[in-house]
């Protein structure tokens, strides 16, 4: 599963996953997008072991959709283990939930969350929300180059 | 009697034949003799009184021998005038005698005088300017003194005059009344002589007449003896008559006539027998005749000797008081004349003393003018004395006036005489007091006892002294501290009284102001349970006392002996040796180092106490010493107090307070153990119920999307329906989820700019506000202490229930104002809009979640927005509240912050709660 990625989208349950499929489908961004559905399979795939030890750390995604609400690990602390390990680090991450409980807003932005959306009820907001979303980090923001990894990742949460 | 019967009626010739009793000469004699004579007997009467009135006169002897020797010259003077009309020489030469040995033995005594009575002008002459001088001085006085009596002795010299002169006349009335009555019997006397003589003339003639008849028979005789007869009946008849008023010659004349009857009848026989029988009388017959004969004499003689008698012992009388008279007459010539004489002297001394007086000051005056003007000095000297003294006196008056009450009463106890102290004290004026009864100051308090004390006292004449609470006349009362003297008569009868009195109102009421201090101090310290003490360390015998809460407290008795270590025994056994630690220290180490342990003056200590019933007590004790200006230790004052109660009330408090933290804990624990389920609860809702809510929406929509041409227009309209109600339902969870954050919310007080947020919070409206005519009228608010995120929502809801509720006003007005509410002491924020406004009696149900005063098909809404605003104005420990009226608008007021009786209210309450 070598294939270049846009996406990984975190997201347990099958209806808010046909939903945002959906949604990214309608905005042309679901070619590249790839579905784990608890946190513990997510920092699996990203940190390319388990079941995805075969995939190349190289490659990681363009963007990271989290949910907070996951099984085995949550989305905290899939973002706190992605955001301290200089490889994911860099690696943009939106968290997309249905709740804006406070305690969960500053914990995402103090691990260092890029952006944090609440999912709306009403359907054409939350499909515009996600194709703005998707558009926003896959083709207006610039990820930093491979070789200054580091550097870049840090330059690009500065800015944002 | 012999002898002074041969004196005075020795058969001399009067004096007067030696005049010739020409009246001239003997009334010249008879008129100087007795001016000799007054003026003699006048000059021992002077002399008296002179002798009298100079009691230190030397030779007072001489002056009696002089009185008494004048006196005799005075008495011969009067004896020469009696001798002018009797021959009394005898008399008149023994006074003369006596004179003569008095005038003897006076020159005698005078001769040794006169070296000593030629001394005397000389001394007299030496204390001459000094009497002048004193003479000066009293010459008004003395003038008064003299001319009054003078004048008062004339008026009454003239006065004796008169009644003298009066005498005179009465006298020589009598006199010549008793003459003219004495010669009236003088005649009658003759006239019953005559009347004797003629009876007895014809009682002879009848019985001669008789007698001859009957010896001769010859008829010519018989007419004589019948007019004889006749005359001599008449005669009787006529006698009788006379000496109706002498019962003695009455009864004669009655004699005379019986005799005169029975010679008559014997004339007659004898006549007849004569005539009848030519017989003559026998002898005896004449024997007869001339025996009665014998006895009509004897009668008329004894008759006739009788008047004489009587004649002689009224011609006596006669004589008596005609001397008498006469010499009435002269001595009250002689008398008159002395007190003439006397007072024309007196007149004369008087004017003379006057003008002697008036010689002699001006005499005096140059004399005087010197030695006045060389005791000028000290005279100004003692004037200035004097005024010095009057000045004293009224300085003295002015004094007391300024220091004290003065009144005096009579022995009624009317006022008299009042100064203005006592005016100014009483509040009377001076007009209402005088003439008034001291009753009107009467103030009731002291008992009548006490007055008739006072009364009983001061009539006695002694002083009274004391202390009385008077009534002034607005009712206040005073106290004087008064002094009633009694001032007395000659018969040491109080006349009146003189009062002073002091004003001591200030120090009764002090001293009462003293007294109630001094019970209230007992009375607290019985309330509160605090007795005080005193140890006395400058005493000999170191005495301690105790207030009666002491022994209360103690539980010893009264009549316990009091020494530190006596009481003691009061203490709990456990605590003893504490107190004397405590005692040592702060007393007995004060005591003998001159400076307690604790190097302070002040010592405290708590102890427990026990009773003889073996109930403890706990006292709190205090102590303090007291040092003289050398710092030693003179006196250590305490208090102990009952703390029992405290100390009960302390413990319990404890437990209390122990059981109350432990349940606090417990409580705590249950509370964040609840707290900790809200919040998963409000967590897994925030995420689990909205997740469906949007799923629901979501495909719903994809369906209209992907079918809605082969969805029938009925199908499409129940879609949008779900697709409503999702809408609402999310709305719902996301501000029931604000709602319970706002509770869970602590809130973070800090200055924040209230006008920014309302600014942001209309900003934030504008998209509302499109196409409708909306005028805000935004007042400058304050800066406020507060949580600014939850005042936010405040403004937030307020603004946006304005807005939704004015919908249907142009232009809407809505107003955002504050206004100081001056009770609390805390600005009143204030949103008022011109919508629909409210019925006032929903009031209540505004502020409750879920409540809502209109259908959503006409206002939009959840029913928790006022619920979330009531929130977090309590968690600001405020207050909100509305005021509406239906169409008329609405006003909603809300306070961040506790006011001031609601601080104190709520004082302990938390705020607002957790959903």
């Amino acid at each position: 599963m070598n294939t270049e990625l846009d996406i990984l989208l975190v997201e347990d349950n099958q209806d808010d996953m046909d939903l945002a499929l959906h949604a990214l489908k309608r905005g042309k961004l679901a070619n590249r997008i790839f579905v784990v559905r608890d946190g513990e399979e997510a920092l699996d795939f990203l940190f390319c072991r388990g079941a995805y030890s075969d995939r190349s750390p190289e490659r990681p995604p363009k963007l990271v959709l989290l949910d907070l609400k996951l099984p085995k690990v949550d989305g905290i602390e899939v973002l706190r283990q992605v955001k301290s390990h200089a490889p994911t680090k860099t690696i943009p991450v939106v968290i997309m939930t249905s709740s804006k409980e406070e305690r969960d807003l500053v914990a995402s932005y103090n691990l260092g969350v890029n952006s944090y959306i609440q999912k709306p009820v009403d359907f054409a907001q939350f499909r515009e929300t996600v194709q703005t979303v998707g558009l926003y980090w896959l083709v207006v923001n610039l990820p930093p180059v491979a070789e200054e990894n580091h550097h870049a990742a840090e330059h690009a949460n500065a800015k944002h | 009697m012999q002898w002074w019967q041969q004196l005075v009626s020795a058969d001399f010739m009067p004096h007067g034949f030696c005049y010739m009793w020409n009246p001239h000469v003997l009334w010249l004699n008879v008129i100087s003799d007795a001016l000799i004579a007054f003026s003699y007997y006048c000059i021992p009467l002077i002399l008296v009184y002179f002798i009298r009135k100079h009691r230190d006169l030397p030779f007072n002897r001489i002056f009696w021998m002089f009185g008494t020797f004048i006196l005799a010259c005075g008495t011969t003077h009067i004896m020469e005038v009696w001798n002018i009309w009797h021959a009394n020489y005898i008399s008149a030469g023994l006074i003369k005698a006596v004179t003569a040995v008095v005038s003897v033995i006076t020159t005698a005594m005078l001769i040794p005088l006169v070296p000593q009575v030629i001394s005397l002008p000389e001394r007299a002459h030496l204390q001459e300017v000094n009497r002048k001088l004193q003479e000066e001085i009293a010459e008004n006085k003395r003038q008064e003194s003299i001319e009054t009596p003078l004048r008062r002795r004339i008026t009454f010299g003239f006065i004796a005059a008169i009644l003298l002169i009066i005498l005179m006349v009465l006298s020589y009335w009598q006199s010549s009344r008793q003459a003219s009555e004495d010669a009236d019997w003088v005649a009658h006397t003759y006239a019953v002589m005559d009347a004797i003589e003629r009876v007895s003339k014809h009682i002879i003639e009848m019985e001669t007449s008789a007698r001859a008849f009957s010896l001769s028979g010859e008829n010519i005789l018989l007419p004589h003896y019948e007019a004889a007869r006749k005359a001599a009946i008449g005669d009787v008849e006529e006698l009788r008559h006379l000496v109706l008023d002498n019962p003695i010659q009455e009864q004669r004349v009655g004699e005379l006539e019986r005799q005169l009857r029975s010679l008559q009848q014997f004339a007659s026989t004898g006549i007849t027998r004569r005539r009848d029988r030519r017989t003559i009388p026998q002898p005896e017959e004449i024997h007869e005749s001339e025996h009665l004969m014998e006895a009509v004499r004897a009668i008329t003689l004894t008759m006739r000797a009788h008047e004489l008698q009587l004649l002689e012992t009224r011609q006596q009388k006669t004589a008596a008081a005609q001397r008498l008279t006469r010499i009435i007459i002269v001595l009250g010539i002689f008398i008159g004349a002395g007190l003439l004489a006397l007072a024309q002297v007196a007149v004369n001394r008087s004017i003379g003393a006057s003008e002697r007086t008036r010689a002699q000051i001006n005499q005096l005056n140059a004399e005087l003018e010197q030695r006045v003007e060389q005791r000028t000095a000290s005279l100004k000297e003692s004037l200035t004395d004097r005024e010095k003294g009057l000045k004293e006196i009224a300085d003295q008056k002015f004094a007391l006036d300024q220091h004290a009450i003065v009144a005096f009463t009579d022995v009624q106890g009317t006022i008299t005489y009042v100064n203005d102290k006592f005016c100014a004290i009483s509040k009377y004026s001076r007009d209402e007091l005088l003439g008034q009864n001291h009753r009107i100051l009467n103030s009731g308090y002291h008992p009548k006892e006490f007055f008739k004390e006072m009364y009983h006292t001061i009539a006695n004449g002694k002083v009274w002294h004391g202390e009385i609470k008077n009534h002034a006349k607005d009712g206040t009362f005073y106290w004087v501290d008064t002094t009633i003297v009694p001032t007395l008569n000659a018969a040491g009868k109080p006349e009146r009284y003189v009062a002073i009195r002091a004003d001591i109102t200030e120090r009764k009421l002090g001293e009462e102001a003293l007294r109630e201090a001094g019970q209230l101090l007992l009375e607290t310290q019985r309330l509160a349970h605090i007795g005080s003490w005193a140890f006395n360390l400058t005493d000999a015998d170191r005495r301690l006392t105790y207030s009666d809460e002491m022994y209360q407290i103690t539980s010893l008795s009264p009549d316990t002996p009091l020494s530190l270590e006596s009481t003691l025994v009061a203490v709990h056994p456990e605590d003893r040796q504490t107190v004397q630690h405590w005692l040592d220290a702060n007393i007995l180490g004060t005591d003998q180092t001159g400076s307690n342990q604790l190097g302070s003056n002040q010592g405290e200590l708590d102890v427990r106490l026990m009773r003889p019933d073996g109930s403890v007590r706990y006292v709190s004790m205090r102590c303090q010493v007291h040092y003289d200006a050398a710092h030693r230790p003179i006196r250590v004052s305490g208090s102990t107090q009952d703390i029992t109660e405290r100390k009960l009330a302390e413990e319990q408090i404890k437990q209390l307070n122990d059981d109350l933290e432990i349940r606090v804990i417990e409580r705590t624990a249950q509370l964040e153990a609840v707290n900790k389920e809200l919040e998963a609860f409000s967590y897994s809702v925030s995420h689990d119920l909205r997740a469906p809510l949007r799923h629901i929406a979501g495909f719903s929509a994809m369906l209209v999307e992907e079918y809605g041409a082969t969805l029938d227009t009925g199908a499409k309209h129940l879609i949008e329906r779900v697709q409503a109600g999702t809408q609402k339902m999310g709305l719902l969870v996301d501000e029931l989820l604000n709602l319970a954050r706002v509770g869970r919310h602590a809130v973070n007080r800090r200055p924040t700019d209230l006008n920014t947020i309302v600014a942001e919070v209309i900003a934030m409206l504008a998209p509302e506000t499109e196409g409708r005519a909306v005028e805000w009228k935004i007042a400058e608010l304050p800066q406020a202490e507060c949580d600014g995120v939850l005042v936010r929502q405040v403004f937030q809801n307020f603004l946006t229930n304005a807005l939704k509720f004015t919908r249907s006003r142009t232009p809407a007005v809505i107003e955002v104002a504050t206004r100081e509410d001056e009770d609390e002491g805390q600005t009143v924020f204030m949103i008022r809009d011109n919508g629909i406004g409210f019925n006032m009696k929903y009031v209540g149900k505004l502020f409750g979640v879920f409540q809502r005063l209109h259908s959503t098909d006409q206002f939009e809404g959840t029913g928790i927005g006022l619920a979330t605003v009531q929130r977090v104005v309590q968690k600001h420990g405020g207050r909100v509240w509305a005021e509406g009226e239906v169409d008329k608008g609405a006003t909603f007021y809300f306070t961040l912050g506790a006011g001031k009786h609601a601080a104190l209210k709520a004082n302990g309450t938390s705020a607002g709660g957790q959903l």
